[in-house]
């Protein structure tokens, strides 16, 4: 994806931003196709920060950004118009209904009144909150505030969705809705999504692509299934008998074991190929039950990603 | 059947002009606080000054076409000079001038009162909830975002200062059935409009200062409470403690002209009362008194101290107020009736511009402190 000339979603060139001695970005360059994003990061990654930044809402203190074509300097409420926003924070007004709370959103953004309160109904139906619009947003629970927020940031069909932490304090039930929503918008409403989470099987379960910040700078970015490729020289092997001499037999022949439960996991070394653990077991006359080449959990690929940070 | 499908759907609506999004904070905000039964309430009695208003204008606009339907209600015009009756043409400026006075006087009241309903929430609130972020991650400058929650304070000002006003004049006009009316008054229609005005921008601008100040609308409320009435109560009480001083420097100037005629009298042989001389002696001072309060008002700063006081004072000059009693004080017979009539009716002659200056630092003030609320709303958290 970086590098291509297709049109990006979001372009951020040299990008550093300080605050006093903290530094939130680093020297940041990435870009995205449009799709289905995750961002991941420990804390004081830089992801607030970088969403900030594409949101307009900040000055870098070097290098440029861009989104969906336009400079963010230049362009913010452009941009803003086109760009759609659920803050990790509960950050809704009491005393106001779930509909109006939408329809001002929607307003917010230019739309006439007729237009943003007929397209409140729309959204709330489409998250599932039709059956409680009139209520008073404080009497909603966590996981419909998080899908009122959901409402209000696609409103006006925006053409990139950020949603920040958006299955925080959620039950499991709420969680999954929102996860299918956030899916569906952007695999099937051709709505890009950012996605930014601490929870990595939400991330997996919603986009395709991932950015991996640490420290202000851009750590891992690329397609979660060719992260998660099967690898060249990792094996996954279960044996019927003890691995203790299996596993000595194959460290004899240059290979890195690691045991996780039943299972070794097994590096051959560079030039080896998958036949020398048969020859190896043959040797002792052991019986594989399982081998197959090892692929990386999301889980590994951001541990791996972040662990020298 | 056909199958009616409640998924997302894509809009592809127009989007309006960006000069016009402030109008969005402002219609919500009005119509979140338009909730709340007290502010109703205040509301309508703010119209009451209001009602007031037009009758006097209409009433004044009859008696100039001298009108049977009011030679009944002579009797409540009272209050006013009999010259003054007698030759209402001749008054109508100076009328309509301090008709409108009295009903600014009663409304900056009712706008103070309006304010601290409205005006505490406006920000304390967004900041409260964190719902900064709902509106700066939206295509809405920081500026829009003031001037929306402004515009709550000034709609609100503008229904019982300018509104009324303005339909005060409509009948003023329509009772009176002279061309010549317009001429004569439409300035005064101008100044109340630009009088309305300042009050809204410079209380506004006030409030939502101290309302970006605190996440607690309580305290935001007491902020505007202690700026209102105590710096009225204070500017009050300086001018009561002078007021008394130069009433008991001309009780004794007064006692030592009437101690230095009681010795002459009585080198002449004259003799009088105790009862007289008393009389005499509280009589002059209060003659002194009244003359030097005339004169002490052209300087005398204490009113500043007062944040109504100097809108009072703006008002004052705006509308002529002073040189309106000053003609109708000619009226009366003697120097001291005019002086009484002057010292209790007319209000701070100061350079009205001492005010201002008040006025626009606290303007400034509060530009700044938004400023700096502005630069922290930009946080996301």
């Amino acid at each position: 994806m970086p590098g291509s000339d297709e049109a990006m979603l979001f372009e951020l060139s040299g990008v550093t931003k300080t605050y006093g001695a903290i530094t939130a970005l680093d020297d940041l360059s990435l870009r995205a196709k449009p799709g289905a994003i995750g961002l991941l990061g420990p804390n004081g990654s830089g992801k607030t920060t970088m969403i900030r930044t594409l949101l307009g809402l900040i000055h870098a203190d070097a290098g440029t950004a861009r989104v969906l074509g336009m400079d963010v300097q230049n362009h913010p409420l452009d941009i803003r118009r086109k760009i759609g926003f659920s803050p990790e924070d509960e950050c809704l007004f009491p005393g106001v209904a779930g509909i109006e709370f939408v329809a001002y959103a929607g307003e917010l953004v230019g739309m006439k009144n007729s237009d943003a309160m007929q397209r409140a109904h729309e959204v709330l139906d489409y998250v599932g909150l039709g059956e409680v619009r009139y209520r008073k947003v404080e009497s909603y629970s966590s996981g419909m505030k998080q899908r009122l927020k959901l409402a209000a940031a696609i409103v006006h069909d925006p053409q990139l969705l950020i949603l920040d932490e958006p299955t925080n304090g959620m039950d499991p039930e709420g969680r999954e809705d929102m996860l299918h929503l956030a899916h569906d918008l952007a695999h099937h409403k051709n709505m890009s999504v950012l996605f930014s989470s601490h929870l990595l099987p939400d991330v997996e379960a919603v986009c395709d692509y991932i950015i991996v910040l640490g420290a202000g700078r851009l750590l891992v970015q690329g397609e979660i299934a060719a992260l998660k490729a099967a690898h060249n020289r990792c094996f996954e092997v279960r044996l019927k008998a003890d691995a203790e001499i299996f596993s000595r037999e194959i460290t004899s022949m240059g290979c890195l074991v690691r045991q996780q439960g039943e299972v070794l996991l097994v590096e051959i070394p560079q030039g080896g190929s998958p036949a020398m653990l048969w020859q190896a077991a043959a040797v002792h006359q052991q019986q594989i039950r399982h081998l197959r080449p090892q692929r990386s959990t999301l889980e590994e690929v951001f541990l791996n990603a972040v662990e020298h940070v | 059947m056909p199958i009616i499908d409640q998924g997302y759907q894509h809009w592809s609506g127009d989007l309006s002009s960006h000069a016009w999004r402030w109008l969005a904070v402002t219609r919500q905000g009005i119509k979140i606080t338009m909730r709340n039964r007290f502010l109703r309430y205040v509301l309508f009695a703010a119209w009451v000054p209001a009602v007031a208003l037009v009758a006097m204008l209409s009433g004044w606009g009859l008696l100039e076409r001298k009108s049977t339907m009011v030679s009944t209600f002579k009797q409540l015009m009272r209050f006013l000079n009999p010259g003054v009756v007698a030759d209402p043409r001749y008054y109508r400026v100076e009328i309509w001038q301090l008709s409108y006075g009295y009903f600014l006087h009663v409304e900056l009241f009712f706008s103070m009162i309006l304010i601290l309903l409205v005006g505490p929430s406006l920000i304390s609130q967004d900041l409260r909830v964190n719902a900064l972020p709902l509106y700066f991650s939206r295509p809405l400058r920081r500026v829009d975002y003031f001037l929306g929650k402004l515009g709550v304070i000034v709609a609100f000002l503008g229904m019982v200062l300018i509104v009324p006003a303005v339909v005060a004049y409509i009948f003023g006009l329509l009772f009176s059935l002279d061309i010549s009316v317009i001429p004569d008054t439409f300035a005064i229609l101008l100044e109340v409009v630009a009088y309305g005005l300042i009050i809204a921008l410079s209380a506004g601008t006030l409030i939502l200062a101290l309302s970006g100040l605190s996440r607690n609308s309580r305290y935001v409320a007491l902020m505007w409470l202690g700026l209102w009435f105590v710096s009225s109560v204070v500017g009050s009480m300086l001018e009561g403690v002078h007021h008394q001083q130069m009433r008991y420097a001309a009780y004794a100037h007064a006692q030592q002209i009437q101690t230095r005629r009681l010795q002459a009298d009585r080198k002449a042989g004259k003799t009088k009362s105790e009862w007289a001389r008393e009389a005499a002696t509280w009589q002059q001072s209060q003659v002194a008194y009244q003359a030097s309060v005339l004169h002490d008002r052209q300087t005398d700063w204490r009113p500043l101290v007062s944040y109504t006081g100097n809108l009072s004072r703006l008002e004052d000059h705006l509308l002529g107020l002073n040189n309106a009693w000053r003609k109708l004080a000619k009226l009366e017979p003697s120097i001291t009736a005019r002086n009484r009539l002057l010292a209790r009716n007319t209000g701070p002659q100061f350079p009205w511009y001492w005010s201002a200056a008040v006025i626009m630092f606290l303007f400034g003030l509060s530009l700044c402190i938004l400023n700096l609320s502005i630069r922290s709303l930009d946080r996301l958290k």
